[in-house]
C-alpha cells in the first residue's frame, strides 16, 4: 500500500483552495504553506504557448532522504495498518516512512528542530514552524504535509482533496490497480524527480504534454548536496542530549517553573 | 524557558482581536501560560454547524462550520450542497481569518478628523444611530429625499437599500454590480431576449464554449468553475477571446489575441459570415426571433478581412471560430461574461453575444444558454412607492431618459455630477453601505470631491475601506457568519443529472463578537429616527427569513433539521418558453437615438508611447474586499503587471523588476508593484489584478500591498445606452527608479 496523489493539470486552474484548506486544517502559520501553488507561464515551450500551475506538497518518497537525513535516536515505535489493524514495531528516528500506508510522518516531539531534513528536501516541502517551541527546539519544529494521515485514517480525504473546486486532486492507493490514482499511472502521470535522482516521489501530475514540458522544465529541482548538512545534523543531535535530560527531569518535579514543557510533553504522549 | 515572539504578544494582549494566533494555544485559565500542541488537532472530530453562506464573493457557496470551543475554526463546504459540494475556494477557505481578523470594525466611530484624514472616536450605538437618523432626517428636510445617495453592495445592502429608495424616496441609488460590473449585460440581454442572462451557460454539456474577455479560473465562482472543467473534460471545444493568455486560454483549442476594444466588429463579422453562407440556424430564427433582415443588413459589411483589420489578428481565425461555432451549433455556450464594463462601448458588444447565441440556436438546449428552474421564496423587504421622475437624474429637461437602458438605480456619474454642481439639485447626504466607491468607481479624485461636498456620510462595513475613510459616521456589521440575511435558491449544475432545486438561508454560526449589528438592526434604527417607524416591515433580519422561507412553505428550524439545505425534485430545463422572443433588430433602442442592430463603435487607440491599462481578477480575491485576509494576501501579496517580453525587452524590464505607473493624464500610483515578463500579452496593453493598493492604513496586512489600478483610471468613458462605467479606457507608463519609460509601438 502506497497513499499518494494525482495532479491533474488539466482539471487544474491554480485557484488555491488547497493551501488555504490546509491552512485552516492544520494551523500552518500564515508564512508556511504545507502545499502551495506556483503559476508557470504565460512562456514559449517548443514554439507553442503555454501556462500551467505547479501544485506542489510534500512527495511522500518512495526512497525519502528527510527520513535518512533525520539525526535523533532511534526508538520503537508501533505502526497500525489502517485498513487491517495489524501492527509492526520498528525503530525509527523523529521522521520516518510509515511501513504500511507509505506516507513520510514526524514525531513532533523527538524533533530535535536542526532542519537538516528540510534542507536535505529537494522540493522544499519542508519548513521550521515557528509555533512549534520547546526546550529542545527553540527556533521551531520540522513541519510539512501528513497527506492528512489523521483524516485519512479515519475514513476521510485529505483537506485538499475535499476541497479542491475542480476534483484536479485525486488520493488514493498507488499500489492498488482498481484505485483511480493508479489507472493516472496508466495514463502516464508522473512525479518530479530530481536531476539525477531516484527518490520515486507519489505526487504525481498528469495533464496535455506542453503543460506537463512546462512544469517538468521549470520545476524539476536539483539533489542537494548532504554533506554539510549532514555535519549540522549530528552537532545538533550532540547538544539534543543535554537538553534532552534537562527536559525529563523537568517532568519529574521542577514542572512548575516549566509549564509550556510540561504541556508539550502532555501533547507527545497522545500519540 | 523560551517563549517566542507570538506567544508573548498573545499573553499581553489575550484578546479576542489576537485571534490569529493558532487555534491550539489556549490559555489556561489558573496560570496564563499557553499550551502549543506540537500536532494540531485538526479540524475532523469537532462540532459541525451548518446554514453558513458564503460571502467572501457573491456566489453564495453553502458551507458548514467545524467549531472549537465556541470558535470557529475551519469552513467547508456544505456536502448537502448540490451547487459547491464540498468545495470551496481559497477565499471560502479564508472565511475566518475575516471573521477573526484583528482590524476588523468593532464599535461605531466617529469621525473628530477630516474626511479623508479621519480620526475616530468610539461612540456608543445609540448616538451614533441618533446622529445617522438626525443627520440623513436634516438632508431631507432640507434638500428632500434626492438629496441623498446611496452607494449599496451585496445581499446585506438590499433592506437598507429599498428603505432609501422606496420609503424615504431617493432615485440616487448606485449598485457597483450594475454600474461598474455587469448591468451593461443585464440589460443588454433583457433588450434582445427580455431576459437578464446571469452566468446560466450550460457549459457541462456543450460541444463548444466562447469565452470573450471572461478569464475563469482567475474568476472564481465554485460551481461555475466546476461546469466550466466539466465541459472541458467532456470533450467541449474552448474559444478564448482575450487580449492575454488567462488561466482560461491555458486551456483553449483557439486563443484569439485580440486588440482591446473590438469585440464587437470580431462578433460581427462571425454573425455575418453566418448568415451569408446560411449556417446559422434557420429554423431557430424562423421560429423565435424578430428583425433578421434588418440584423442581416445592418452588419452586411462585416467580412473577415475587414474585422481582421480592425481587430489585428488572421483572418483565418476568425473563420476558424465561426466554424467551430456553426459546427458544434446548437450546443454552443456563449458566455454571457461578468464584469464587462469595458469600453463604454459595451452594451452593443453584449447585444451581439446575445443575438450570436439566437443565430446558433443555442438557447434552452442542451450546451446553450438555459436558465434553470428554480424554486420560489419570498422577497420580504420594504413596500414600493411610486416616487414619480421629477427627481431623477436619468431623466432630462424633457422627460427623456438619458440612458435609456440604465440598469436598476441611477448611473453612478449622473449623481457625482449633481453632487459636484448642485444641479439639478443638490445632493448632501451619502450612505455607502459594502461599497467601496473608492476603489470601484473610475475618477478617485472625483468620489472624493462628492464626498467631500457632502453633509453628512454615513458608512456601515464589516473592514475599513479606502471609501470607509471619508464617513463621519462609521458602522460596524455583522459578517456574513456572524447574521441571518438571504435566502438562496437554486438547481444543480449539470443538468445532466437528477433534477433538483435547492432553498437553503445563511443562518449565523457563530455569534457577533464586539458591538458588531446587522442590517435589519441599523436600517430599522435609522427608519425610527426618521420618522419611518410606521413602515418597517420586520423587526429582525431572522423574521424577514422566516417570511421569506415560509413562502416555500419552510421555517429556520426546519432547514437546521435539513443540514441546511432543503432540496426537492427539479424541473427539465431544457425546451424554450412559448412567450420567448429574440430582438435581432430592437426598435426601441433604434427609437432612443442608438443603433437598433448590434453596432461596433471603435474606441480610442493608446497615444504613442502608452499601453492600454487592462485589469482582471486573481482566484484568491474579490478585487479589494480581500485585500486584508492574511492568507489570501499571503497566497497573493500583490498584482504583478502584465508586458509584452518583447515590449520589456526593448525596455530593459526584467521579470521582478520593481515598477509604478503613470497615466495618460499624468495620474501616478501612489505604490509600486513588479513586474511579470510574458509572452502571454499584447504589446499594445499591459494587464494587472484589481483591487490592489488599499490607501487605509487601518487594513494592517493590505495598506499600500501592490498597485490601485482603480487610481489610474482618469478618464471617464460612459457606455451611452446604460450609463454604465468603461474602464479600460486609460493608458499608462511605467516608471522604474524614478525614469518614466515610453512604451514602443
Amino acid at each position: 500500500m502506497q497513499y499518494g496523489m494525482i495532479i491533474d493539470l488539466e482539471r487544474c486552474v491554480g485557484c488555491h483552495a488547497c493551501t488555504i484548506a490546509c491552512k485552516a486544517e492544520w494551523e500552518v502559520p500564515v508564512e508556511y504553506g504545507r502545499n502551495w501553488v506556483r503559476r508557470l507561464g504565460p512562456s514559449i515551450v517548443q514554439g507553442e504557448m503555454a501556462s500551467t500551475y505547479y501544485p506542489g506538497l510534500c512527495n511522500h518518497c518512495t526512497e525519502p532522504p528527510c527520513v535518512e537525513e533525520c539525526p535523533a535516536d532511534y526508538e520503537e515505535q508501533t505502526f497500525t495498518n489502517p485498513k487491517t489493524g495489524e501492527t509492526i514495531t520498528l525503530e525509527v528516528a523523529a521522521t520516518w516512512k510509515d511501513p504500511f500506508d507509505g506516507t513520510v510522518q514526524i514525531d513532533k516531539s523527538r524533533c530535535l528542530g536542526c532542519g537538516a531534513c528540510a534542507d536535505v528536501c529537494p522540493y522544499s516541502a519542508r519548513y521550521i514552524n515557528p509555533d512549534l517551541v520547546d526546550d529542545m527546539s527553540e527556533d521551531g519544529k520540522a513541519d510539512k504535509c501528513t497527506l492528512c494521515k489523521p483524516r485519512v485514517d479515519a475514513g476521510s480525504l485529505p483537506a485538499c482533496v475535499q476541497t479542491c473546486i475542480t476534483n484536479a486532486r485525486i488520493f488514493g492507493d498507488l499500489d492498488d490497480p482498481k484505485s483511480e490514482v493508479a489507472k493516472y499511472i496508466k495514463k502516464g502521470a508522473k512525479g518530479i524527480e530530481p536531476v539525477d535522482g531516484e527518490l520515486g516521489p507519489n505526487i504525481k501530475y498528469y495533464g496535455c504534454k506542453k503543460d506537463v514540458d512546462l512544469l517538468f522544465g521549470t520545476s524539476t529541482p536539483e539533489l542537494v548536496d548532504v554533506g554539510p548538512i549532514r555535519r549540522r545534523a549530528m552537532l545538533a543531535a550532540l547538544g539534543s542530549g543535554a537538553k534532552k535530560s534537562l527536559r525529563n527531569v523537568g517532568l519529574l518535579g521542577i514542572a512548575g517553573a516549566f509549564l509550556a514543557s510540561a504541556a508539550s510533553d502532555g501533547d507527545a504522549s497522545d500519540k | 524557558m523560551a517563549f517566542n515572539l507570538t506567544r508573548r504578544r498573545f499573553l499581553q494582549s489575550a484578546s479576542l482581536a489576537a485571534a490569529s494566533i493558532p487555534l491550539s494555544k489556549v490559555v489556561s485559565a489558573e496560570t496564563g501560560f499557553v499550551q502549543s500542541p506540537l500536532e494540531p488537532k485538526g479540524s475532523l472530530k469537532e462540532e459541525t454547524a451548518t446554514g453558513g453562506i458564503c460571502e467572501m464573493c457573491f456566489w453564495r457557496c453553502q458551507l458548514i462550520g467545524k467549531k472549537r470551543d465556541g470558535r470557529l475554526i475551519k469552513l467547508e463546504g456544505n456536502p448537502k450542497s448540490i451547487d459547491n459540494g464540498t468545495s470551496i475556494c481559497a477565499r471560502g477557505n479564508a472565511g475566518i481569518k475575516l471573521l477573526y481578523d484583528p482590524d476588523r470594525l468593532k464599535y461605531p466611530l466617529k469621525n473628530v478628523g477630516e474626511r479623508g484624514k479621519p480620526v475616530w472616536k468610539r461612540i456608543s450605538w445609540e448616538e451614533a444611530l441618533a446622529e445617522c437618523s438626525s443627520k440623513l432626517k436634516g438632508v431631507v428636510d432640507k434638500y428632500g429625499p434626492q438629496g441623498i445617495a446611496v452607494f449599496p453592495h451585496g445581499s446585506t445592502a438590499k433592506y437598507p437599500m429599498h428603505f432609501f429608495e422606496r420609503t424615504v424616496g431617493t432615485h440616487n441609488v448606485s449598485e457597483a454590480s450594475f454600474f461598474q460590473c455587469r448591468g451593461i449585460r443585464d440589460t443588454a440581454y433583457w433588450a434582445t431576449i427580455g431576459k437578464a442572462p446571469g452566468e446560466n451557460v450550460d457549459m457541462p454539456n456543450s460541444k463548444a464554449i466562447m469565452l470573450l474577455g471572461s478569464h475563469i479560473g482567475e474568476n472564481v465562482h465554485v460551481s461555475h468553475v466546476k461546469s466550466f472543467i466539466k465541459g472541458l473534460q467532456n470533450g467541449s471545444k474552448l474559444i478564448v477571446v482575450d487580449p492575454r493568455y488567462s488561466a482560461a486560454a491555458a486551456k483553449s483549442d483557439v486563443w484569439v489575441k485580440i486588440k482591446p476594444g473590438t469585440d464587437t466588429a470580431f462578433l460581427l463579422a462571425i454573425m455575418n459570415y453566418l448568415v451569408k453562407t446560411e449556417k446559422y440556424n434557420v429554423d431557430f430564427i424562423d421560429e423565435w426571433a424578430d428583425g433578421f433582415d434588418e440584423f442581416a443588413e445592418g452588419i452586411a459589411d462585416w467580412t473577415f478581412e475587414r474585422a481582421a483589420k480592425e481587430c489585428n489578428i488572421p483572418v483565418e481565425q476568425i473563420k476558424e471560430v465561426a466554424d467551430i461555432l456553426a459546427e458544434n451549433a446548437p450546443n454552443v455556450s456563449i458566455h454571457p461574461g461578468r464584469h464587462v464594463s469595458w469600453y463604454g462601448n459595451d452594451f452593443q458588444r453584449q447585444r451581439s453575444l446575445a443575438c450570436l447565441t439566437a443565430l446558433l440556436g443555442a438557447y434552452y438546449v442542451e450546451g446553450g444558454w438555459v436558465p434553470g428552474i428554480k424554486p420560489k421564496v419570498g422577497k420580504v423587504s420594504w413596500a414600493k412607492h411610486d416616487h414619480g421622475n421629477e427627481h431623477n437624474l436619468n431623466y432630462n429637461e424633457d422627460e427623456e431618459l438619458r440612458h435609456p437602458f440604465t440598469p436598476p438605480g441611477t448611473p453612478t456619474e449622473l449623481i457625482r455630477d449633481a453632487a459636484l454642481t448642485g444641479k439639478p439639485y443638490p445632493i448632501k447626504g451619502c450612505v455607502i453601505w459594502g461599497q467601496n466607491p473608492i476603489q470601484t468607481i473610475p475618477g478617485q479624485e472625483k468620489m472624493k470631491d462628492v464626498l467631500r461636498q457632502m453633509d453628512f456620510v454615513m458608512c456601515v462595513d464589516v473592514m475599513p475601506t479606502d471609501a470607509t475613510m471619508w464617513a463621519d459616521i462609521l458602522l460596524p456589521e455583522a459578517s456574513y457568519l456572524e447574521r441571518f440575511d438571504l435566502v438562496k435558491t437554486g438547481t444543480q449544475w449539470d443538468f445532466s443529472e437528477k433534477h433538483q432545486q435547492y432553498i437553503t438561508a445563511r443562518m449565523p454560526l457563530v455569534e457577533p463578537m464586539f458591538e458588531r449589528k446587522d442590517n435589519v438592526f441599523i436600517t430599522n434604527a435609522i427608519a425610527k429616527g426618521m420618522g419611518h417607524e410606521e413602515e418597517i416591515p420586520v423587526k429582525t433580519v431572522e423574521e424577514m427569513v422566516e417570511k421569506n422561507l415560509a413562502v416555500a412553505g419552510l421555517s429556520i428550524a426546519q432547514l437546521k433539521k435539513e443540514d441546511g439545505i432543503h432540496l426537492r425534485d427539479g424541473k427539465d430545463p431544457y425546451g424554450i418558453p412559448e412567450d420567448f422572443e429574440v430582438l435581432l433588430y430592437n426598435e426601441d433602442i433604434e427609437d432612443a437615438g442608438f443603433p437598433g442592430v448590434p453596432t461596433y463603435m471603435p474606441v480610442e487607440p493608446p497615444p504613442a508611447g502608452f499601453a492600454r491599462l487592462l485589469y482582471g481578477r486573481v482566484p484568491v480575491h474579490t478585487f479589494n474586499r480581500t485585500q486584508n485576509n492574511a492568507w489570501l494576501n499571503f497566497a497573493m501579496p500583490e498584482n504583478p503587471v502584465w508586458i509584452n517580453d518583447e515590449t520589456a525587452n526593448k525596455l530593459g524590464l526584467k521579470d521582478g523588476d520593481t515598477v509604478g505607473l503613470v497615466n495618460s493624464e499624468g495620474f501616478k500610483s501612489h505604490t509600486t508593484t513588479t513586474v511579470k515578463v510574458t509572452p502571454g500579452i499584447r504589446k499594445d496593453s499591459v494587464y494587472m489584478a484589481h483591487g490592489y493598493g488599499s490607501a487605509n492604513p487601518l487594513l494592517s496586512v493590505a495598506v499600500n500591498a501592490g498597485v490601485d489600478d482603480t487610481s489610474l483610471m482618469t478618464k471617464i468613458a460612459i457606455d451611452p445606452e446604460t450609463g454604465a462605467h468603461g474602464m479600460r479606457n486609460n493608458f499608462v507608463k511605467l516608471i522604474k527608479d524614478g525614469k518614466v519609460l515610453d512604451i514602443p509601438a
